[in-house]
Order: C-alpha cells, then structure tokens, then sequence
C-alpha cells in the first residue's frame, strides 16, 4: 500500500529568481579579458565549421607575426593534439584545451589555459574553438574579436544556415577562395549573405594557398 | 548539444536554491529564453527530462516562455522589433541586425538571455 501525500497550496511556493544561466560564463569572460588588458595582451578567438582552415589560418598569421610580437596559441579540440602540434612546430607557446564530449570552448577553460602561460612575453593569443558553428557563438571567452571562418568548400548557403554564428562575429573570414571555381561557389554571394545579417562589418577573402588576403586580415586584427 | 550544459546549469541553479531553502520538490521552473540565444526548447526539455531523474526536480515541468528581441540602432536611435531576413530559405525568418530604418548595424537590448524565471516548489 503506497500513502500518497498531496501538498495543499499553503505549502507551495512560488519564487522569482530572474537568474541568468550565460552570466556565469559572461562574468569569467569579463574576468579573462581584465586579466588579458592588465597584461596588454590582445586575444582573437577563431570560430569556425570542421575543416573550415581555421589551424591553416592561424598557423599562416603567426609565421607572419611572431618576429613582430610575442604570440600564443590556444588549440580547442574535442580529442587530438593534431592542431596544436602544427603550430608548436613554429616555436611558439601553444595551450592544448581537450573538450572531450564539449562541442565548444568556454570561459572557465580559457581561464585555465591563462594561468598555463606567462602573459609578460605576449601581445596576442589566437584562441582556435571547436569546430562548429552553432555552439560557441553562446559562450564568449572574453577575447577582443571574435572572427568566424567560412570556407567556399562548406557551399553557397552556409551563412544563412548559421546565422547566429555571423551575428556574434566582429570580423568574418571567407577561406580557401582558390577553390571557389572548382566549388562554383560565389565568394561575393557569402559576403552579401554575412552583410545582410550584419551591416557594416568587415569580410575578408583569403586563400592559405596562394597566399591572397593575408596581409589584409593581418592588418585588420591588429586593428581591433 | 550546448542544450545540455543549459539543462545542467539549471539544475545546478535548482538544487542549490533548494538546498538553501530546505524545499523538498520541485513542481515548475519557468525560463526565458531570448529570441537570440540559440537554445532549442525541445533539446532542452529533453536533457531537462533526462538528468533530473532520480532528484527532487523529477517529474517537475519546465515552461519555456521565449522572449522577442528587442534591438538599437546608435545611427538613428530607431528602438524595437529587428529586420528580419523573410527570403532566406529557412524554416522561419532569421533575425538579423540590420536597422529597419537606416540599413546600419543595431545593437541587441533584448533577446539574448536565458533566465530562470520562477521556480514553484514543496516546502
């Protein structure tokens, strides 16, 4: 026989909490960023679909930079140390931040990855996220740009299919546009889908094999 | 699958507050959740569903109220409602933030969050 107790309204209770459950990650973001200006050091967090060229990219602007500044690199990756062993070959201190099962990176992980390196000897950390373009747009790591790498080989339409990815982003990529012929893919088409979702902000067309682009988005992140 | 580490910050949030409290069970928790966040309600129901088994949230209810964006523009100070771009072969129109008014990039004011709301509970 199993006794069953109802709860009279009397006993229940109605609160109002109104907590955020993003501003836990928002207030270590903020705590990252103040540990990174304190240090003046500028972080660019790299986001991007699987085999977008994220690593290709970052490995081509820290050859063109490291003689200039002290750069790090952050390797997000869900299991491989692959990423983050292409870019220690270029002598530059490289973080490796496994995931596991995580589909992005967060605040509290870049944290860590803070307390791993000494921040006196740098001026730029490029922070490459997990590949994919739906998870990471929620969760900001308290970098100064966040840039969104899309490719021609992810097709015409890749934009529009991601669109929250391109909302968040303060600078966008459109890689590997040696390619667009072979892909009959229209690089201006992937431009004027990203300005359609945000006015104003800057595409850069890139290509890590012939090399077009580079200084353009060297220039435009040591902008920011 | 972000939904889970929501549906888990949740019932982290929950359970602390319940333990604070000395409640005994959970009937509801309401969320808002922002037109700009990109949480799934079903997703989150789901992963909701699936880990409060076995803790004084089973069996409760997660309401799910969505809040519309609400968005800026610093060109012409126009206030309300986003530009939606209604042709882009999506399932709905995508939200987007380019100023109804003037074409210029706006801000977000609401619309982004994902809040506990309330939550209704046994003592």
């Amino acid at each position: 026989m199993i006794q069953t107790i109802e709860a009279s309204p009397d006993e229940i209770y109605d609160i109002e909490l109104e907590h955020s459950l993003l501003e836990a990650n928002a207030k270590i973001a903020k705590a990252n960023r103040s540990l990174l200006d304190e240090h003046g050091v500028t972080a660019i967090d790299v986001m991007g679909a699987i085999g977008s060229g994220k690593t290709t990219l970052i490995g081509r602007l820290v050859g063109r930079l490291k003689h200039r500044f002290g750069v790090a690199v952050f390797n997000g990756d869900a299991t491989t140390s692959t990423d983050a062993d292409l870019i220690a070959d270029q002598n530059v201190p490289v973080v490796q931040i496994a995931t596991v099962n995580g589909c992005h990176l967060d605040a509290n992980l870049i944290g860590k990855a803070l307390r791993k390196i000494d921040l006196a000897n740098l001026q730029l950390i490029f922070i490459e996220n997990i590949g994919n373009l739906i998870c990471p747009a929620e969760f900001p790591l308290g970098s100064k740009a966040r840039v969104v790498v899309v490719s021609v080989t992810e097709g015409q339409y890749m934009v529009r299919k991601h669109p929250h990815m391109f909302l968040g982003a303060d600078l966008v990529v459109v890689n590997k546009v040696d390619l667009a012929g072979a892909m009959e893919v229209s690089v201006e088409g992937l431009a004027a889908d990203v300005h359609r979702l945000k006015p104003d902000i800057k595409v850069i067309p890139t290509s890590c094999k012939s090399g077009i682009g580079l200084e353009d988005l060297t220039t435009a992140l040591l902008g920011v | 699958m972000h939904e889970l580490s929501i549906a888990s910050a949740v019932v982290a949030s929950v359970l602390e507050f319940l333990d604070k409290h000395g409640a005994q069970k959970v009937l509801t928790v309401r969320l808002w959740v922002g037109e700009l966040s990109h949480i799934e309600a079903e997703q989150l129901r789901f992963c909701y569903m699936a880990i409060t088994q076995e803790t004084a949230m089973e069996d409760s209810v997660l309401e799910i109220e969505h809040i519309r964006a609400v968005v800026q523009c610093p060109c012409c100070s126009y206030k309300g409602r986003p530009k939606y771009w209604e042709d882009a072969l999506a399932a709905a129109p995508i939200p987007t933030l380019e100023c109804p008014q003037c074409r210029r990039a706006v801000e977000v004011v609401e619309g982004n969050d994902c809040v506990i709301r309330t939550i209704q509970f046994i003592a």
